[in-house]
This record gives structure tokens, C-alpha cells and sequence, in this order.
């Protein structure tokens, strides 16, 4: 879990550079002014990159903050595409 | 295939059915010995750009350097696309800090019409900017009976399109894309069958894509190149449909790529220096003889062939092409007069042939050609060979030429006329191989004559300068001058094509280019200044007060020098511009010697920036000079 949680902490990273480390696990689409429609779909997007995955656009609508992606990402291992198995 | 350094692909050695590539790493130096086999091959072991390390590279542009000022105009969202573009753009300037303008969602053609200070625009076409039933996100029905009607939408969408593009293109350089994804499912043929309607379409836009290109100003993405690159699944409808981005991320990354490097236009390669055995023919000429060497089908060396015709072909368009060849000189001048190769002893300029090092074939080539290394490609069939000739010239760009592998060779071929690759070809063009060639003949004729009197020699050579100061309609060669001349060049700045025509249109900027004949033969347009007049009182023109030109750009032709020309370039200024003064926007740089020496000469002090030259100073200072000189519209 907690290679999980650091990868899904450099994808906010990159997604908003602004963000200091530990403002990241509480980051959410309502806290975080730069998380417009178009950033969510730019760190839905890294997400799928990182992780090898593909997010349903159901889902999508759901993911709004760094702890719902954190679980979601858990509840969905079976796509999770681990860096040392490539 | 090594790969050394992913993602920087620094050094790589490639297979070849004789393994000829694989040179230790070690003595490569850090070259690239790229055959185009290996290109490709590089290209899919490294895959296309990541969307995070896209990200990455935006956020390490430094962010005080001067603005890149691109516009991405697109009817979709451009999302992905942008980002990718944007990275690119950062890789390709990586002094300059890019930043893409786009415009509304839905209105491609609005958006052409509104873009306005940008040094380039992009136009990205997709199928539903051509009619709207042809994307996803509209409901207008795909039923037979409306075939007929979305082919007519989609020929006046193409009108308007092209007027659009037209328009916009006479302010500013374009780079267009047409539809790179699939069509939807309109039609009511089978999916292996092309149906009427679709072909119907495609010649719309395969027919608006030629009317494009013929516009000076405009340049067509070539999809055959897209199709090499981006190989996988293009069309993403999840993300359509909930974004308004139809592109799967490797398609963006792809297109992006190849829209970036339109944006860019790098400068072509200037020569192209070829070994000759087994590689502009089959065979070792000392073994097999006259006659047997070849380059046909019978023999199975069509591919040299093919490789003698690419060599013709950039040599008619202004590529200077030499040979460097281990061999017998007597017996490869026999070759030439009795087998009468494609390319033929008159495309060559200089012929190097004996048994000395390569490299000091290309020292003497350059010199020749007086053109820097970083200009010239080498290609041999000889891997140690390009290592020698890397080693001494490190900036050469050294091909392997994979004579026993048609296909690797077929793929070279190409990575050469990519290298050569030039938006069009110039009067100039046809002439620099023949006025290098009558150079030669001059300098010779120069060194014979008396060395006390080298301008009495100058007078008797019939030389004509012609000059122009037209600045409409832009002048490629002006530009391309300015961008590529290094040792006679004031301050060796370079000028995107926007740049340049926001320099030069100006009111008070003043453009002289000149052009060279003598009786060895014209050398085209050779020299470019461009300056700006004001009056020492401060205000601009031709109002009362001293009047100076204070020079931005100044630049001529190797090819020119020693001909006293520069002298008679600033005798014109003085005559004709009515000027008292000149001010040289001059910064020293690693190769503009010629041009320091000249201002230090006529100037009696040395050149500084912003130095300035009196009339009385160039007087004093002026040889007699003894050009005809003309004015002309046009140059």
C-alpha cells in the first residue's frame, strides 16, 4: 500500500506542481482552486499512465479527491500495474 | 539493439546482418551511428512521450527566458494535445519559454480568424470541423439519404477553410493537419469497403491539402509521416465523449511531435560527403574493376542505384555533394567517364581520392565548401571510416550506408532527404555547386595575381551588384541567409519567420539584399542588412537632424568574400539612404571572425557593440572600389 500511495503522490505532483508534499494526501477537487474539470481529466489521465489502468468515465465523476482515488486504486487492484513487474 | 541511455538515446549500436554497427560504444565518442533501420527501432523501444514526463519537462522550462509564443487552434479541446505540443516545443527551444494561445471549442475557422500575435499558428482539422455528423458529439444523423448533403457541407466547409487558412497564413506561418482519425461509421458499406462518400471526402481534403502547400507561408503535415509514428489505436471515444478530446494519448503524443517540428523548420543540411564502393555503387572498384561495379537490378545493387539519384536530385536542389574515397584516382575517373554514374562528376564538388585518411578528406572538403562541420553529412559503408572522420569532426553527422541490407539502405535514404528536407528550392539553390566550383577558379586567379595590387585584379572580373530594398512580399532566401550565414554575420542572431517580419515591417526599417554576378559566374543573392533609420535628435526618420542607420542584421555569403562587396553594400547605404553615420548592433560570437575583422579594418578600432561608422571614417578607410551597381525591385 505504501508504494501505491507514494505513486499516486507523485501523479499529484505532477498534476499540481504547487501542491507541497504533505498538502497532498488531503487534497480534494473542493480545496484545491487549480483542480478544474480539465486538471481532474490531466491527473485521471496520469493515473491511468501510471498505474496501467483505465478509468470508466462513471468512475471518473467520483474521483475528487486524493483519498477517493486512494481507494479506489485499492478496491481495483487487478489493473494495478506494479513498476517491478514490467 | 543496445540501447545505452533510454529516453536520451545518446549512443545506441544496431544490428546489421554483419554486425558491421556494432562498434564499442567507447570509441564512438558519443556519436550517433543512426541508420534509419535504427531509428525506427529506437523510436519503438523508447515509445512515445509519457503524458507525466511531458508534464515534467513544462514545469522544468526556465521560466524567465524569453516567451515562445505559439497558437494550437483546434475545434476539439485540445487537453493532451497541448501539453504534448508544449513539451515539445520546450525540447526543441530550449532557450525560450513556449506558451500555446488557444482558442474556442467548436470554431476552428473563428479561431483562425482571431489569432494575431503568434509567432506560428497550428490549424489541427478533425472530420467534425468539416461537417458536425461526422464526430460523436452530435446526433445529426448518419441516414443514406444525407450522404449527399454532408459531402456538399463538407466542400464549403473546405472553401471556407482554405480561404480562412489563406487569410491568416499572409501574417503568419502555418502549420496545418488534416483529419488524422478514422471516419466514423456513416456510411452504409461494409467496413473493408470504400464507399463513394468516403473516397468522395478524402479528395476533398486531399485536394484542399494540395491548394494549401502551393501557399507561401503554409505547410501540410504529411500523414504518411504521422502513420510511421503513430502506429497504435488513435481515436479515443471514452475521452471524446466525456472531454471533448477525441485522441488517445499516444496519438496526441505523436502529433505533437511532428507539429512541433514543423514549428521549428530546422535548417537542412548544407553537403553531403559519399564514399564511393559499396556505397555509391556496389563492388571495391580496385578489385572488381570499371566494369564491375553496378547499381541496377540485374546485379542486385539497384539500391545503390536509387541512393546515386537521391544524391542527383539534392544536388539539383542546392545540396553540395563530395566524395571522400579510399581508391585509385586515375581508375575512378575512368569509372565516371565510362560507366556515367546517376550522379554524375558535375553534381561532385571536390572529388577526394587516395589512399589518406577520411578525415583529412573532409578538412579539405570544408574548406573547400567553407561551410562548418555541424552542416555536413558523411555517409560510408565503412563503420571505422565515420569513426575516424567522427573522431577529427566530431559535429559531422555520420551515416552508415547498410549495402547488404536494401531495406536499412531504402530507410537511409529517406533519413537523408529528411535531412535535406527544404520548404522550396531557390534560384540560389542551382547555383552554389557551380559558383563554389568557379571559386576555386577565382581564388586561383586571385593568388596569381600581383599581391600588392589585389584590387586591381578585383576590377578586372566585370563584377555586378545588384540591390534591392523590397520588403513585400517576405523573400525566403533573405531569411534563410540570415539564419544560416555564420562567419560574415553581425551578431549571429537567428529569426523565427514571424521575428523577422515583425523586424522588418517596421516603417522606418530599412531591407538590402544584394545579389553577385561576375565573369565566373553569378552567385545569386548573397548579402543582408537590415537596419533601422532615426535621427540623432531622437526622432525617427527622415525629420530634421542627423540621420544614422543603426544596423540590426547584417550578413553575407562565404561565397562572396574577398570581392570587396561589403565595402560597396555600405557605400550604397551612405549614397542612397542619405545617412551621415552607421551603428552596428554588433555581438562577437565563436565564428563571425570576418565580420570583426572588417568593422576593426574600416573602422581603424576594434568592434564593439552598438560601434559606429562615420561617412568621413569609410572614406578614409574605403578601398577603391569598382563594382557596376543596380538597383532592382525585386534583387
Amino acid at each position: 500500500m505504501a508504494e501505491l500511495e507514494s505513486r499516486l503522490v507523485n501523479c499529484f505532483a505532477t498534476a499540481f506542481p504547487e501542491l507541497a508534499p504533505q498538502e497532498i494526501p488531503s487534497a480534494s477537487m473542493a480545496s484545491l482552486a487549480s483542480w478544474d474539470s480539465l486538471a481532474g481529466i490531466t491527473l485521471l489521465s496520469l493515473i491511468e499512465e501510471e498505474f496501467g489502468i483505465a478509468i470508466s468515465p462513471d468512475d471518473s465523476a467520483d474521483l475528487v479527491s486524493f483519498e477517493l482515488i486512494f481507494d479506489y486504486l485499492k478496491d481495483h487492484p487487478q489493473g494495478l500495474r506494479s513498476e517491478a513487474a514490467e | 539493439m543496445q540501447i545505452r541511455k533510454p529516453g536520451t538515446v545518446r549512443a545506441v549500436s544496431c544490428y546489421t546482418p554483419r554486425k558491421k554497427l556494432s562498434l564499442p560504444l567507447s570509441q564512438a565518442h558519443g556519436w550517433n551511428i543512426l541508420s534509419s533501420r535504427c531509428v525506427r527501432s529506437v523510436r519503438q523501444a523508447l515509445e512515445d512521450m509519457k503524458l507525466a514526463e511531458a508534464l515534467k519537462i513544462i514545469q522544468s522550462a526556465p521560466p524567465d527566458s524569453p516567451r515562445l509564443e505559439v497558437a494550437l487552434l483546434c475545434g476539439f479541446t485540445p487537453l493532451h494535445l497541448e501539453t504534448f505540443f508544449r513539451a515539445e516545443l520546450c525540447k526543441l527551444f530550449p532557450e525560450r519559454s513556449p506558451h500555446v494561445q488557444t482558442g474556442l471549442y467548436d470554431d476552428l475557422i473563428g479561431n483562425l480568424q482571431r489569432v494575431t500575435d503568434v509567432l506560428a499558428a497550428i490549424a489541427v482539422v478533425e472530420w467534425p470541423d468539416l461537417d458536425p455528423r461526422l464526430g460523436l458529439r452530435r446526433l445529426g444523423g448518419w441516414e443514406p439519404s444525407q450522404l449527399q448533403d454532408i459531402l456538399k457541407e463538407v466542400k464549403r466547409n473546405c472553401d471556407r477553410l482554405q480561404d480562412a487558412i489563406a487569410t491568416a497564413a499572409t501574417a503568419i506561418p502555418l502549420v496545418v493537419s488534416f483529419p488524422t482519425l478514422p471516419l466514423p461509421p456513416v456510411s452504409f458499406t461494409k467496413l473493408a469497403r470504400a464507399s463513394e462518400f468516403t473516397l468522395e471526402i478524402q479528395s476533398c481534403v486531399a485536394s484542399l491539402s494540395a491548394r494549401l502547400s502551393r501557399i507561401r507561408g503554409v505547410r501540410v503535415l504529411d500523414s504518411e509521416r504521422l502513420d510511421v509514428l503513430s502506429t497504435g489505436r488513435r481515436l479515443d471515444v471514452n475521452s471524446d465523449l466525456s472531454s471533448g478530446f477525441p485522441y488517445t494519448v499516444t496519438h496526441a503524443s505523436a502529433l505533437a511531435e511532428l507539429l512541433a517540428k514543423l514549428v521549428l523548420n530546422r535548417q537542412p543540411k548544407k553537403g553531403l560527403i559519399t564514399d564511393l564502393d559499396d556505397t555509391l555503387w556496389r563492388g571495391i572498384l580496385g578489385e572488381v574493376g570499371v566494369e564491375g561495379i553496378s547499381w541496377d537490378l540485374d546485379n542486385h545493387s539497384q539500391i545503390h542505384g536509387l541512393y546515386q539519384q537521391l544524391l542527383h536530385s539534392l544536388a539539383a536542389s542546392g545540396t553540395l555533394i563530395a566524395v571522400a574515397s579510399k581508391n585509385d584516382r586515375s581508375l575512378v575517373e575512368e569509372a565516371f567517364a565510362a560507366r556515367e554514374p546517376i550522379l554524375g562528376e558535375t553534381d561532385i564538388f571536390p572529388l577526394e581520392v587516395h589512399w589518406n585518411r577520411k578525415s583529412e578528406s573532409v578538412s579539405r572538403i570544408l574548406a573547400a565548401w567553407n561551410i562548418s562541420a555541424d552542416d555536413v553529412v558523411c555517409v560510408d559503408d565503412s563503420p571505422m571510416d565515420l569513426a575516424e572522420i567522427k573522431a577529427v569532426h566530431p559535429r559531422t553527422e555520420c551515416l552508415l550506408f547498410p549495402h547488404d541490407n536494401p531495406q536499412a539502405a531504402y530507410e537511409l535514404l529517406e533519413q537523408i532527404r529528411d535531412l535535406f528536407g527544404k520548404d522550396e528550392v531557390s534560384e540560389e539553390d542551382s547555383l552554389r555547386a557551380s559558383s563554389l566550383r568557379a571559386n576555386v577558379d577565382w581564388r586561383m586567379h586571385l593568388d596569381e595575381a600581383s599581391f600588392s595590387a589585389p584590387d586591381d585584379f578585383i576590377r578586372h572580373i566585370d563584377g555586378k551588384l545588384t540591390l534591392s530594398s523590397q520588403k513585400q512580399p517576405l523573400d525566403s532566401r533573405v531569411l534563410e541567409l540570415v539564419n544560416k550565414t555564420n562567419q560574415f554575420n553581425l551578431n549571429g542572431r537567428r529569426f523565427q519567420e514571424q521575428e523577422w517580419r515583425n523586424l522588418i515591417d517596421v516603417p522606418n526599417v530599412v531591407l538590402v539584399a544584394a545579389s553577385y554576378r561576375d565573369k565566373y559566374g553569378p552567385l545569386g543573392k548573397i548579402a543582408v542588412i537590415a537596419g533601422e533609420i532615426v535621427n540623432t535628435n531622437g526622432g525617427n526618420g527622415s525629420s530634421s537632424g542627423k540621420r544614422r542607420l543603426c544596423i540590426r542584421s547584417w550578413v553575407m555569403s562565404c561565397r562572396a568574400f574577398s570581392r570587396l562587396i561589403e565595402y560597396e553594400c555600405i557605400r550604397w547605404l551612405f549614397t542612397r539612404l542619405d545617412v551621415e553615420e552607421l551603428e552596428f548592433d554588433f555581438v562577437p560570437t565563436a565564428r563571425n571572425t570576418p565580420m570583426q575583422n572588417f568593422l576593426q579594418q574600416i573602422r581603424d578600432a576594434p568592434a564593439g557593440p552598438h560601434c559606429r561608422l562615420s561617412r568621413a571614417q569609410f572614406a578614409e578607410n574605403c578601398p577603391t572600389l569598382s563594382h557596376a551597381v543596380e538597383e532592382s525591385p525585386n534583387g
